[in-house]
This record gives structure tokens, C-alpha cells and sequence, in this order.
């Protein structure tokens, strides 16, 4: 399911990623960053396919370039070579403001941190990319985000500004953001990296519920090998390079692959 | 250490202040010398006054340009909360990086002087030379080597230096620990607190509109009054210069609610205001700038029609007396216009540093699917929210000082008590809004482009 390059292609008939039951799709991506004797190479010839519905970790050593990619699966940066797909949308042909409109109507993301607007509260972070589009949430919409924000216990908060909320909290409504709009496609960037374990338990079992309960599509990017067994399948990057994808794992297991992977390097 | 890197703006507000009070000085030792030269009898008076006007002038000048630095310094520390609280992790003394600040601002205020002072001097020259060129000046002997352009030059790097000294005063205030931890903004602003100097500012309000009541009272019946008047002026504006982070939000937040509520305009609206300190530092240097072209606008304008009124029935006099007050009153708000001018470089500087230490939220609301024409619309709106709001808040200030001014001077002309109506000069009226807006997009343009190119993933990379 992965070799996405052996896809059989009928002369005349393209084969979308929707077909494939993909959300989202790169083929041959490669990231350079500078050019002559100081490049440095970030990606090469990935091509990977995210599930619809599915919970997806991409785990990998420091520099081995998760948060590239996710980047330009998220049309927030450009790839030097190959395509990148967010649902049917070729993201590589979309123009600044075609980009933009993407990433506010159909991806949410959620950073490690610095991910709320320090001058809105969370109902006005929550809101915003609803404000963005210059609408108001329709009734099940907002029935939706309501229940969003209750069963993220964010209910007695929603008039604080970010820097009145704890670490976990800010999170939390970072979630109730990315999910409000029922985006094609969650990114996480280390989400729980500057959490502690507990808060990170807790903002991961989030995640993981609305993908199982909603079927909401999400790629995370992790180093802990806990977060990642909440997943459904995990990838591994080194080096720029796919070098593992698998399914559900236990912790142990991720432990130990990733221990492997260091030890080869 | 903490540096200030960019001392540009400093520099350039350093400079401007010693060009014109050198240029202004250099002017007066000219004007004194063709006076001399002319054989007139009371040379030596003329001399004195000119001087005298010359130097309220300049200290005008340098006052508004050290509350400019002070407020410059003190904008860039608070964005370098961060990185002033590392180093105070790895154990350098809060005291140290002051002082190293405080010595940056003495070695700008010394090249501002030099700059500003050979500057000054350069032009004052060139407009003698094309005055003698032209005929309306004779030729006349005068070395621009003039001792008296050391003293504003003195005065600017002293400024300069304390002003930066004062500017820097939140680094003692930043905790180590504020380098730790994720809140979205370490707050700097809420964490110093002065009872000290809202006590100040309640007690020279209260004193200063005393005055300016009793200056109005007394100026029904002599002309003296005007001079309790100006105390009770300096007093309450200070306290209103003291008390700006608790003047200026309400008046923010009212220009921002004419903005509509388009989540643009409110961000906007909320970015002007979202730190009481920092939009108080940002707009007080035009605040003052504008009040004070006002106060003097109305209060000349008042006294212009007050004399034209009296010399009604005398058409030779008028005609002889008019010109030389709109010559003065053209002259007095030219000199005075300057000031407004160093204030709005301020106005400037500090927007395009606010801006520059929110790339990151900028690349955020990128991400989250603002454009870039919603994003240079954000800047251009929250520079026209400062600018309006300082502009606004100026020109009611400047009403009511001009015509307490007008009334204490001239309430008991004319034989007795009597109320004088203010006279708005609309002209500077219409140049103070003109000025205003141009303000606005002029200190918006390379915000506008430096936000619009920030890149989301640049602004989210974890630093
Ligand atoms: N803007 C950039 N300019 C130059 N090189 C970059 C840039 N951004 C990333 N790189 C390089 O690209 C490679 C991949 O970086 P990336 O941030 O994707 O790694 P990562 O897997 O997310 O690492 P980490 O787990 O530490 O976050 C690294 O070698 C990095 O140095
Ligand atoms: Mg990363």
C-alpha cells in the first residue's frame, strides 16, 4: 500500500488519491535547503500515502526531517521536487492564496508550542478560522465545537486569554482549533513535546479519540514512543528517507526499533 | 549582553534633535549679527530674546526626543524578555546588562550630536548664504564655529544616554525564569508594578488643573494669570505623560471599535491595545508632539483675533500688525512642528520593532489562513489606530491648554472680565490630520512588507 510509485496507471484514466482511499499523498518529494558545497539535503524521494480516517505517527531521529515534510504536506513550505497531494488538490500547483485558503478550510494544525494568538481568548483562537473565512458556524457546526470545547473541559475557560492557561490547556483549545473546522487533515508537531507526561498522556488520547471516534485523519510528529503507539500506523524517517512503515505498535516495539535505528546510525 | 542592535532609530532621533538646535542657534547668532550690523539701538535686548525663544525651543525638542529614546529602549527591551532572562539564567546580573544598554544609548547620543550638530550647522550656513544671495539679508560676518551649539549638543547626548538608562529599566524586572516555560508571551508589563507613579501623576493631575483653573480666575483680571496657567500646564500634562498607560487604551480601544469587527480589524484593535504600557510608549512622544502644536496653534490663533477684534476701528494699525503675527505665527509653528516630527519618527520606530518581534505570531495566523493582504491590512489598520488615537487625544488636549492659554492672557483685556471664545485655527488643524495620515502609511509601509513575507514555516520553527 505504501510503493505508491508501482501504482498501475490505465493510459487515459488518472488515478486520484481519493480512489486510493488516501487523504493525502507525496510521490518522489525532495527537500533541499541552500544549494552548492552548504546544501543540506532534508528529504529524498519520499512518496507515502496517508489513510483516510487514520491515526498516522511519523517518528525518526533529530534532523531526519519529520517536521519538513509535514510542512509541505501542509502546503506551508515547498518541496525542490516531486508532488504533493491534500485530498485531490495538487498542493505544488497552488498559488499563494489557493494555499492559504487550504490550509483555512482544509488542514488544522497543531505546534509544539506559540500555537494560540496572544491578543484572542479561546473562544476567539477556537473561532478564528471561521472568522478568517468570513462566516459564521452553521448550527451543527457550532453544536460540534460546543461539544469540542466541553469534553476538552475548556467550558470555564473559554474567556481567557492564552497566557492565563496552563501548558496542557493551551493544547487542548490548540485541538479544539484544529478539529472545529472537521478539517481533511490534522497536523501535529510534536504536540506533547513541551508538556509533561501526564498533561501529554491526556492531550494524546484527544487526539487519538477523534480519530477513532470521528474518523478524523491525523498525521503527528513524535519522539515518544508512547505517544506513538496511540497510532495506527507509524512511519519512520532517517536521513530524509521512509525506512519502516508499520502498523499499530507497543511501546516496547517503537523503543526498540528506534533504539536499532540510532545504534545503525 | 543585551544589545540593542539596531540603533538606527535612536541614532536618527539623536541626530535630528542636535541638528536643530544647533541650526536654530546658528540662525539666531546670524539674525543677531545682521541686527548689529543694522545700528539698531536695542541689538543687544533683541539678542537676549532670541536666544531665549531659541532655547525653549530646543529644549522642547530635546525633551520629546529623550521621551522618544526612552520609549524606543524600553520597546526593544520588552521583546528581549526572553533573551535578557537566559542570560540571567546562565548568571549575568540584571545590573550589568543595564549598564550596557545605558552605554550603547551614550555612544548614539554622542554620534546623533556630532552628526546632527555639523548637520545643523550645514544648513543654518547654506540658508544665510542664499538669504545674502537672494538680497533679503545683508552680507554679514559670522563663524559658524559657535560655542553656544556645544550646549544642545551636550544636551542630546545626555538625554540620549539617561534616556536609554530609563528605557532600560524593565531589564531589572525580568525574572530568570520567564526564559523558561511556553505561555505564549512572557509578560513583562504586568509584572512591574508602580503605585509610586500613579501616586505621582494623581497628585500633579490634581495640583496641575488647580493651577490651570486658578490661571484662568486670575487671568480675568491680569494677564499674569497666564503664567499660573503654564505651571498648572507642564504640571497636568506630565500627569497625563505618567498616567499614558491608563489614558490611551480607552481612547485605542474606541478608535479600534470604528475599525468594524472583521476578525482583521479586531486583531488589529486588540494588538493596539493589548499592552497598556507598550501602546502608551508608542503614542505618547506624538501625543505630546500634537498637543503641543495645538496648544500653541489655538492659543496664538486666539490671540490673533483678540487683536485684529480690539483694532477694529484702526485699519492702518491692523494692517501694519497683521503680518507680523502670521509671520510669527508661522515661524513659532515651524519650530514647534519640528518636535511633532521627531515624535512621529518615534511612532514609527516602535511599530516597525513591535512588528518585527511578532514574526512568529505573524507566521502563525499564516498557517491558521490569514493572507498576506489580511495581514498588511492588520499592520496599516493598528498603525492608523495609534497614529488616530495619539492624534485625536492631542488635539483635544491642545484645545483645552490653547484657550486656558488664550484666557488667562487675554481675559481682562479690553477693561475687564470677560470669556474669550477659542479660535480653532483650522488650517493646522487640517495639517496636524493631514500629517496624521501620512504618518500612518508611512509607518506602516515596511512593516506591512516585512509581515507579508514572513514565511509560516520560518515563524513556527521552535527556537
Ligand atoms: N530552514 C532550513 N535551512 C537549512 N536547513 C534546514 C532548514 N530547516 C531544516 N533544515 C535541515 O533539514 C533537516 C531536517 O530538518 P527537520 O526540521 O525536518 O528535522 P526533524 O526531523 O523535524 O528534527 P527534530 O526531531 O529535531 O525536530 C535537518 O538537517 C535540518 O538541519
Ligand atoms: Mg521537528
Amino acid at each position: 500500500m505504501i510503493a505508491l510509485r508501482g501504482i498501475p496507471s490505465v493510459e487515459g484514466m488518472q488515478i486520484t488519491p481519493t480512489d486510493l482511499g488516501l487523504i493525502a499523498r507525496v510521490v518522489s518529494l525532495g527537500k533541499q535547503y541552500g544549494t552548492g558545497a552548504g546544501a543540506v539535503t532534508a528529504l529524498e524521494d519520499v512518496s507515502i500515502g496517508l489513510r483516510r480516517g487514520e491515526f498516522t505517527a511519523i517518528m525518526g531521529p533529530s534532523g531526519s526531517g519529520k517536521s519538513t515534510l509535514m510542512h509541505i504536506m501542509a502546503g506551508l513550505d515547498s518541496p525542490t521536487s516531486g508532488r504533493v497531494w491534500v485530498g485531490d488538490t495538487d498542493v505544488t500547483e497552488l498559488s499563494d492564496s489557493a494555499l492559504t485558503l487550504l490550509r483555512r478550510r482544509r488542514v488544522g494544525f497543531v505546534f509544539q508550542s506559540f500555537n494560540l494568538v496572544p491578543t484572542l481568548d479561546v473562544r476567539g483562537n477556537i473561532m478564528l478560522p471561521f472568522e478568517l473565512d468570513g462566516r459564521r458556524p452553521a448550527t451543527e457546526e457550532q453544536a460540534w465545537i460546543d461539544g469540542l470545547v466541553d469534553s476538552l473541559g475548556l467550558a470555564s475557560r473559554i474567556r481567557h486569554r492564552p497566557h492565563e492557561l496552563s501548558g496542557g490547556q493551551q493544547q487542548r483549545v490548540a485541538i479544539a482549533r484544529a478539529l472545529a473546522t472537521r478539517p481533511d487533515l490534522v497536523f501535529a508537531d510534536e504536540p506533547t513535546g513541551n508538556l509533561d507526561s501526564r498533561t501529554g498522556r491526556e492531550v494524546l488520547a484527544l487526539l487519538a479519540e477523534a480519530s477513532s471516534r470521528y474518523g478524523q485523519s491525523i498525521a503527528m510528529v513524535t519522539h515518544d514512543p508512547v505517544a506513538a503507539s496511540h497510532a495506527d500506523r507509524i512511519l519512520y524517517l532517517a536521513d530524509g528517507r521512509i525506512v519502516r512503515d508499520s502498523g499499530r505498535s507497543t511501546p516496547e516495539e517503537i523503543s526498540t526499533y528506534m533504539l536499532a535505528m540510532e545504534q545503525a546510525a | 549582553m543585551t544589545r540593542l542592535r539596531d540603533q538606527g532609530p535612536t541614532l536618527l532621533v539623536a541626530t535630528l534633535a542636535a541638528a536643530f538646535g544647533a541650526a536654530l542657534l546658528q540662525v539666531t547668532g546670524i539674525l543677531a549679527v545682521v541686527i548689529e550690523d543694522s545700528g539698531a539701538a536695542e541689538s543687544g535686548t533683541v539678542r537676549l530674546l532670541l536666544g531665549l525663544v531659541a532655547g525653549v525651543f530646543i529644549v522642547i525638542a530635546v525633551y520629546v526626543s529623550a521621551v522618544v529614546t526612552a520609549n524606543t529602549v524600553a520597546t526593544v527591551v520588552a521583546g528581549r524578555t526572553r533573551l535578557i532572562a537566559l542570560y540571567r539564567l546562565i548568571g549575568s546580573s540584571a545590573r550589568a546588562q543595564r549598564t550596557t544598554i545605558a552605554k550603547e544609548g551614550l555612544l548614539v547620543g554622542i554620534a546623533g550630536a556630532i552628526l546632527g550638530g555639523v548637520l545643523g550647522s550645514a544648513v543654518a550656513w547654506a540658508a544665510g548664504e542664499i538669504g545674502v544671495l537672494q538680497g533679503s539679508l545683508p552680507r554679514f560676518e559670522h563663524s559658524l564655529l559657535d560655542p553656544a551649539v556645544l550646549l544642545p549638543m551636550a544636551a542630546v547626548v545626555v538625554t540620549t544616554w539617561l534616556a536609554a538608562w530609563a528605557g532600560s529599566r524593565h531589564v531589572l524586572a525580568v525574572r530568570p525564569s520567564q526564559a523558561l516555560g511556553n505561555s505564549a508571551e512572557a509578560d513583562l508589563e504586568t509584572v512591574s508594578r508602580r503605585t509610586g507613579r500613579a501616586v505621582a501623576a494623581w497628585i500633579l493631575g490634581i495640583v496641575g488643573f488647580a493651577l490651570l483653573a486658578l490661571g484662568v480666575v486670575v487671568g480675568l483680571f491680569r494677564p499674569e494669570g497666564v503664567l499660573i496657567g503654564l505651571l498648572g500646564g507642564i504640571l497636568s500634562f506630565t500627569a497625563i505623560v505618567l498616567a499614558a498607560h491608563r489614558v490611551m487604551p480607552p481612547v485605542l480601544r474606541a478608535v479600534g471599535r470604528a475599525f468594524g469587527d472583521g476578525p482583521v480589524a479586531r486583531l488589529a484593535a486588540e494588538n493596539a491595545v493589548r499592552h497598556p504600557e507598550r501602546s502608551a510608549r508608542m503614542t505618547i512622544g506624538l501625543v505630546i508632539g500634537v498637543t503641543l502644536v495645538t496648544t500653541f496653534a489655538v492659543t496664538m490663533e486666539s490671540y490673533r483675533t483678540m487683536v485684529l477684534a480690539a483694532t477694529a476701528d484702526r485699519a492702518e494699525l491692523q494692517d501694519a500688525l497683521g503680518p507680523v503675527i502670521d509671520a510669527t505665527v508661522a515661524v513659532f509653528s515651524i519650530l514647534i512642528g519640528f518636535s511633532a516630527v521627531i515624535a512621529a519618527v518615534g511612532l514609527v520606530n516602535t511599530l516597525s520593532i513591535s512588528i518585527l518581534q511578532r514574526t512568529r505570531e505573524l507566521g502563525l495566523l499564516r498557517a491558521l489562513g490569514f493572507d498576506r493582504r489580511q495581514v498588511r491590512a492588520m499592520v496599516v489598520l493598528e498603525a492608523a489606530a495609534l497614529a488616530i488615537a495619539a492624534t485625536l487625544t492631542g488635539l483635544v488636549l491642545g484645545v483645552a491648554y490653547g484657550w486656558v492659554g488664550a484666557q488667562s492672557i487675554l481675559g481682562s483685556v479690553g477693561g475687564g472680565p470677560g470669556i474669550v471664545a477659542p479660535t480653532i485655527p483650522w488650517p493646522i488643524i487640517a495639517i496636524v490630520v493631514g500629517a496624521a495620515i501620512l504618518l500612518t502609511l508611512v509607518a506602516s509601509v515596511a512593516p506591512m512588507r516585512r509581515a507579508a513575507r514572513v514565511s509560516p514555516v520560518v515563524a513556527l520553527a521552535v527556537q
